[in-house]
């Protein structure tokens, strides 16, 4: 690896040299290893490794930014001085020019913590469990296919600035996934049915498949794939909802986690995401959701994706609430953003995906808080009189705002008198983003508190990828609109 | 950084000589980027991005592994090299292995504007001055717009062990606008994308996205149901894309597919979309050009998929075709659906009621049994009456299926390229599931 100490503190300097009021430099590099299975053979193994440098200045109070795979001086002094070129150019259209909340500098790493280091576990290994999850999950009646995989991801970037932080960060990151498909081939009908994992990634080690009774599970999991190709269509209509935290945490990022992003909010993302109806006037006014929702934003849970020491702009990361009590009080932040709500620092939510990204606002963790007593996902089962259960994720959208939403899930259960009676298929939510999380009645505990995320959430233009968790408990909403989502049979 | 013809061979002959696996397929791909984005009237961040990726995947008989860098020294590239060996000769054997092509016969697809070629949309002061220009309508009519426009200059390559080699280069431009009222609730958004800069007028974008804003003010209610629409090609591009990923022959094959047919095989042959409906392929469409081959380079050939609404071919990748004792197709370079001879005008003419949709956003999958989708109107959604548009109207969530929308079509305008890089007409069809009202602007 090059001296990358070095050649960042002469980009800046060059930078400044050229007139930049502020520079910072990151040298980044993402590793990944995967294997890939289907029922009874490997499909894939492999790994990466791409590296390079980003430069970005503020001139006149606008952004240049310039970036390169070539790691030697020359590249890195024509980078830093094309960047302040563009800062120059840019300049004559900004009519606000850019304000750095201030930050103090620091000298210091952060790596996620693990206990055995995916990138050296034998390949073997990973190989034998995954053809060992095919195995058990073919075993069912009924289920055709199993795919399985786990991917393993170290990204390692090392921050310059000219305010004088120099910071070494290593996240590493893992996603074990399968899915099981039962076919029923006369009728010409399937369903699917993923593990829950699938949609849990994590800041973890090797630990984390290991942990996560993948072969035991796999049964259940094609017997559920099975039971959900015969299960009966559900009946649309207002009902009571349990989501499940495999569930919910795709449904607090839609509806809570994006429309608290100050850019959104302000309309810096208005030609690709969208907006957002949470604009800072309703900040402290608006009841978002029932009492019993409080949701925080937090850079510092243990295993989560968007966990880090420091953000993008070297900001050192923290937890505030953006929902307290129901009420709107927060937004995320980034050292350029802060000014805009009068905020005298950053909430240090800055993260560029790879070296040739721009830094820019993106989600930190997300998460709801459980509720005071300490009910497990079966106590609140239990607590219902008729209500559908959802596991897993499936289809989402949401629409520009953040208001309209409709999302499905992986396996629903029917609920009756306190006890799970039955499979569902074809369930589909369709709510309100403040209508739906006022009707919250019931959060379950620590105990059935569980982190989900997503490693690619897209965002920004050129789209880039963030990896963020939702840390959440099983929970009831009350009185949502729930669809049918099977069309077939029926006439357009 | 872009790597010429010769420059990529070189390249890609160093790599499969550090290799001692039999069967090496080594791929580049590269380019310079440069973008330029803006909000709130006015410029917000930028880029100018080089890069080189090379991949390799070696096989020991049935055994491999593949690996990937962008460090092009000896030392990485033969690190990179080794490890892939490693990797395969750890691997248990991959039945579904195939080995390296031959030489295969590549028509040569120009899509490289010279003008680009030559630094063209990659100077700074010139990129701030276009957008510049566009932001002057939203000044001076004291609306809001925000913006990106982007510059590539890439290419690609794939070399194999058994002597074969592939080079494509391609640039693309692109603008796109949303401008919006102050008061929020007005928004109108418009792009051009091209490989050639000359083709993407962003002023008469500016000034489309801005006319859509301003017509679209004060939304009234309507509320949901089944209604005709006529969709321009923006909003028919989301749906399209979204047939293409049921085409996969292996899934069709295996039941699990909307292809799929009741006892086994797939529809290929079946009448399933109004004869209106023609989708195909051809890397060496002027208006779309596409990479003639694939990541194994596999030569891409024109292939009509869907032809006067009946299903004529399935995506075949190479293991797939083999077991079915078929040619593989690739997947597909482009995606261009044939229109008719109606203007976007005509269908509205046409439409005694009816909704006008600019665009969709954020297209899911809700079943893949029907190939039933959601998502949301957006940017520009209003009333047709009597054949003509009378007023914006709320947008919409939908819940409806292509394969339903294209056997409900009536008209179909000229093809066009759109954002998604797919050639698609504007459609008016009858029945569209609007499934609940949208308040979003």
């Amino acid at each position: 690896m090059p001296d990358h100490r070095s050649l960042c503190d002469g980009a800046v300097d060059t930078a400044k040299k050229k007139g930049a009021s502020y520079a910072d430099v990151r040298f980044h590099r993402w590793r990944r290893r995967s294997v890939r299975t289907r029922e009874d053979h490997v499909t894939g193994i492999g790994s990466s490794q791409e590296m390079g440098f980003g430069i970005r200045v503020l001139k006149n109070g606008a952004w240049g930014f310039a970036a390169s795979s070539i790691l030697t001086k020359d590249e890195v002094d024509r980078a830093a001085v094309r960047a302040v070129a563009m800062a120059e150019a840019n300049a004559r259209s900004v009519r606000r020019p850019v304000v750095l909340a201030p930050v103090p500098a620091y000298d210091d790493v952060w790596q996620t913590p693990i206990v055995k280091d995916p990138f050296k576990v034998p390949l073997k290994s990973m190989v034998d469990l995954l053809l060992a999850v095919n195995a058990e999950a073919l075993k069912v009646r009924g289920a055709k296919f199993c795919s399985s995989s786990v991917e393993a991801m170290n990204e390692w970037k090392y921050f310059v600035s000219s305010e004088g932080s120099h910071i070494e960060q290593e996240i590493t990151r893992i996603a074990p996934s399968y899915e099981v498909t039962a076919v029923d081939t006369a009728g010409g009908d399937f369903a699917q049915r993923a593990h829950d994992v699938s949609g849990m990634p994590r800041q973890a080690g090797y630990e984390l498949v290991e942990n996560a009774r993948l072969v035991e599970d796999a049964r259940r999991v094609a017997e559920e794939a099975v039971e959900k190709l015969k299960a009966p269509s559900v009946t649309p209509g207002k009902r009571t909802l349990i989501l499940d935290p495999s569930h919910l945490w795709l449904t607090i990022h839609e509806s809570v986690g994006h429309p608290t992003e100050l850019d959104r909010a302000l309309g810096y993302e208005a030609n690709f995401a969208g907006t957002s109806f949470a604009t800072p006037e309703k900040l402290g006014r608006l009841q978002y959701g029932s009492p019993l929702c409080t949701i925080y934003a937090d850079r510092t849970t243990p295993g989560a994706l968007a966990t880090c020491g420091y953000d993008d702009d070297g900001v050192r990361t923290g937890q505030w609430d953006l929902i307290r009590k129901g009420l709107f009080i927060g937004y995320q932040t980034t050292r350029d953003q802060a000014a805009w709500i009068r905020e005298t620092a950053s909430r240090g939510c800055s993260y560029a995906e790879d070296f040739g990204s721009f830094p820019f606002q993106r989600m930190p963790n997300v998460s709801l808080m459980p509720g005071d007593k300490d009910l497990s996902t079966d106590d609140v089962i239990a607590a219902t009189d008729d209500g559908i259960y959802i596991q897993g994720n499936a289809s989402y959208s949401i629409d520009q705002q953040r208001y309209n939403f409709q999302f499905s899930g992986r396996f629903f259960w029917e609920v009756k008198g306190g006890k799970k009676v039955r499979a569902l298929r074809d369930v589909g939510y369709q709510s309100n983003t403040v209508e739906f999380w006022n009707s919250l009645d019931l959060v379950g505990g620590r105990r059935s508190w569980a982190l989900g995320g997503s490693m690619n959430d897209g965002k920004g233009e050129p789209s880039q990828s963030n990896a963020v968790s939702h840390g959440c408990p099983t929970s009831r909403f009350r009185n949502v609109n729930v669809i049918n989502t099977n069309t077939r049979g029926k006439k357009s | 950084m872009i790597l010429d013809k010769t420059a990529a061979r070189k390249l890609t002959d160093r790599v499969c000589k550090l290799a001692t696996a039999k069967d090496v397929v080594v791929g580049l791909a590269g380019g310079r980027t440069a973008n330029t984005r803006f909000a709130n009237n006015e410029i917000t961040s930028c880029g100018d991005v080089s890069n080189v990726r090379v991949s390799v995947a070696v096989a020991f008989g049935q055994k491999r592994g593949s690996t990937a860098t962008n460090q092009l020294d000896d030392a990485s590239l033969r690190a990179a090299v080794a490890e892939a060996e490693e990797m395969a000769r750890l691997s248990p054997d991959d039945p579904e292995h195939m080995p390296p092509l031959p030489p295969q016969k590549i028509a040569e697809v120009k899509a490289r504007d010279p003008k680009m070629a030559a630094g063209a949309a990659f100077d700074a002061a010139a990129n701030q001055k276009g957008v510049e220009a566009c932001l002057g309508p939203s000044l001076e009519k004291k609306l809001v717009a925000a913006g990106f426009f982007e510059s590539a200059d890439r290419f690609q390559a794939v070399a194999n062990s058994a002597g074969a080699f592939a080079y494509h280069a391609a640039t693309a431009a692109s603008f796109s606008t949303t401008v919006r009222t102050a008061d929020g609730t007005g928004s109108g958004w418009a792009e051009a994308t091209s490989w050639k800069l000359g083709d993407v007028d962003a002023p008469a974008v500016a000034r489309r996205a801005v006319e859509k804003s301003e017509r679209s003010v004060q939304p009234r209610r309507l509320d949901p149901g089944r209604y005709t629409v006529v969709l321009e090609p923006e909003a028919v591009a989301g749906l399209v894309g979204m047939v293409r990923f049921g085409l996969r022959a292996r899934e069709a094959d295996e039941g699990r597919s909307y292809l799929s047919k009741p006892g086994g095989g797939n529809r290929v042959g079946e009448k399933l979309f109004s004869d209106k409906v023609t989708i195909l392929s051809d890397p060496g469409d002027a208006r779309i050009p596409g990479q003639p081959f694939d990541g194994e380079g596999l030569a891409l050939k024109p292939t009509t998929w869907i032809e006067k609404g009946v299903v004529k071919e399935l995506i075949y990748g190479r293991y797939w075709a083999q077991k079915q004792g078929r040619e593989p197709t690739g997947a597909p370079a482009n995606i261009i659906m044939l229109g008719g001879s109606a203007t976007l005008q005509d269908m509205i003419k046409s439409t005694d009621k009816g909704i006008l949709v600019t665009r969709f956003w954020y297209i899911r999958s809700v079943d893949p049994r029907t190939l039933l989708v959601t998502g949301i109107t957006r940017d520009g959604t209003f009333w047709i009456e009597k054949g003509e548009v009378t007023h914006p109207v709320n947008n919409f969530r939908f819940n409806d299926s292509p394969a339903s929308l294209f056997a409900n079509a009536e008209a179909l305008s000229a093809p066009v390229r759109t954002s998604s890089g797919l050639a698609v007409p504007a459609v008016k069809a009858h029945s569209f599931n609007m499934a609940s009202i949208s308040v979003a602007v």
